[in-house]
């Protein structure tokens, strides 16, 4: 009963074959910090994963309705973390600080958070915090050019490790960086060599603060491709109620080549509202009580496939009558940051 | 569906709703349940408003229906019942028989030419 609306984080951690998921999450979970943690796993792959609260899930997508990919809902998540619940609330485990889920390289990470947000026990229950996506500096860009996959991992995440770069060059390092930084500028970039990373670093809850990070990383339209990355600000405040129409529209018709939505959204209030989408899935909008910094503007990263930013600009503003504030793309001239 | 009230139950919050739902579940019992539902009409009604001037180019409109629902209509009188947001877009697009796209440049050219000649009593 105390336990009230505290819900337990969930970090999904994605990342293309091979590129460091798991030995990432051995040497993590090995710190006592991690010790209530509850790592669910595709598959036990060649580097065993020693943890007393493994679970392993057999992928089973229940496709619904319109058949959208990223709108399924995974059966096999919703029972293992059922089961964890329940032994969770019985007393059987130790307190359940966290859960992980690790997916298979060739996941996209959007069902993973439909079946947290839609089911109607874990929502309750459960909350996504963080998407990390692993990405292995010697093969990221083979990957990057050849599999949308891994594109849409990137796109979906909040922190990106950057592994393997002890056998990889500090040019190509260097290069794929800011190549991760052009798909998604608003997601923080770690480098973690021989898969050796702070467990605090990684799974601290920046909280609203990395919702900001769009400000700090932001740069030029970017075309990596045909996916498309723009921040974006307003010069006042926004209509949550029109936001909510414009992105709830958007998302219908072309919500498929949306890979990305994220940041904060002056509303006229004292504080923000954190929006962050990965395609059609949204996170329960959060209405903070005051900004996280500073800086008052509105910043909102928007991630597309297909979509130019000058058509999402020029949308905005068209739907400025409603929105009551004209939109315009933020930090223009700035190169992309080197970390 | 509840025999008593006609409501069905809803699971699923809209996106759009949260903030709604979210201040209804932080309100402390014995708070004044009068002031929540004044502001969650008014945000409704608003929101009707808004939705229309974009519904309005594809010959539909929307209606608040009992503070629960939402109606939706063609010229030809047909209508559905939406929920929110998320049922809206997919009935429209029924009714209107295409898609509804933010980015189409035809509405885009038409709602930039209303705002470069407002309409008075137009709201």
């Amino acid at each position: 009963m105390a336990a009230g609306r505290s819900t337990r984080p969930v970090t999904i951690v994605t990342g293309f074959l091979g590129s460091g998921k798991t030995t990432l999450l051995g040497g993590v979970l090995s710190e006592p910090s991690m010790s209530n943690t509850a790592v669910l796993v595709n598959e036990f792959g060649e580097v065993g994963l020693d943890h007393h609260l493994l679970r392993r899930v057999d992928e089973r997508a229940v496709l619904l309705g319109n058949g959208c990919v990223c709108c399924t809902t995974r059966e096999d998540l919703v029972d293992a973390l059922l089961e964890l619940l329940d032994l969770d609330q019985r007393g059987e485990i130790p307190r359940l600080d966290r859960v992980v889920v690790e997916t298979t390289g060739l996941a996209d990470p959007a069902p993973i958070l439909h079946t947290v947000f839609v089911d109607p026990v874990l929502q309750h229950h459960f909350s996504v915090d963080l998407v990390l996506t692993t990405v292995d500096a010697v093969n990221g860009d083979l990957h990057l050019d050849r599999n949308p996959e891994s594109v849409k991992q990137i796109a979906a995440a909040d922190k990106i490790v950057v592994t393997k770069t002890d056998a990889a060059g500090p040019e190509a390092v260097r290069g794929l960086i800011s190549r991760l930084g052009a798909i998604n500028p608003s997601a923080r970039v770690f480098e973690a060599a021989f898969g050796e990373m702070d467990a605090g670093e990684l799974f601290r809850q920046d909280g609203a603060v990395s919702h900001a990070a769009a400000r700090a990383t932001a740069v030029e339209p970017h075309d990596v491709g045909e996916t498309h990355s723009v921040s974006l600000t307003f010069d006042g405040a926004v209509d949550w109620a029109a936001f909510g129409i414009w992105l709830s529209m958007l998302l219908h018709t072309r919500g498929e080549d949306v890979l990305r939505v994220k940041g904060l959204l002056d509303v006229g209030k004292a504080g923000p509202v954190v929006v962050n989408g990965v395609q059609h899935t949204i996170h329960p909008p959060e209405h903070l009580d005051r900004w996280p910094d500073e800086d008052h503007r509105s910043r909102i990263v928007l991630i597309t496939k297909e979509i130019r930013p000058e058509e999402l600009l020029g949308s905005l503003e068209a739907f400025g009558g409603l929105l009551g504030a004209r939109p315009s793309p933020l930090g223009a001239g700035h190169v992309v940051p080197s970390q | 569906m509840c025999v008593l009230c006609g409501q069905d139950f809803v699971a699923q919050v809209h996106w759009t709703d949260r903030h709604l739902e979210d201040r209804a579940r932080a309100a402390a019992p014995g708070s004044d349940p009068v002031a929540y539902q004044g502001d969650r009409r008014r945000d409704r009604a608003h929101r009707v408003v808004l939705t229309n001037e974009i519904l309005c180019h594809y010959g539909l409109k929307l209606d608040d229906w009992g503070g629960s629902k939402y109606v939706i209509r063609d010229r030809k009188g047909r209508s559905e019942i939406v929920q929110d947001l998320g049922s809206l877009w997919p009935a429209a697009e029924r009714l209107a028989g295409r898609a509804l796209d933010p980015l189409d440049p035809t509405l885009r050219q038409v709602l930039a030419d209303e705002r470069a000649l407002p309409v008075a009593g137009g709201g």
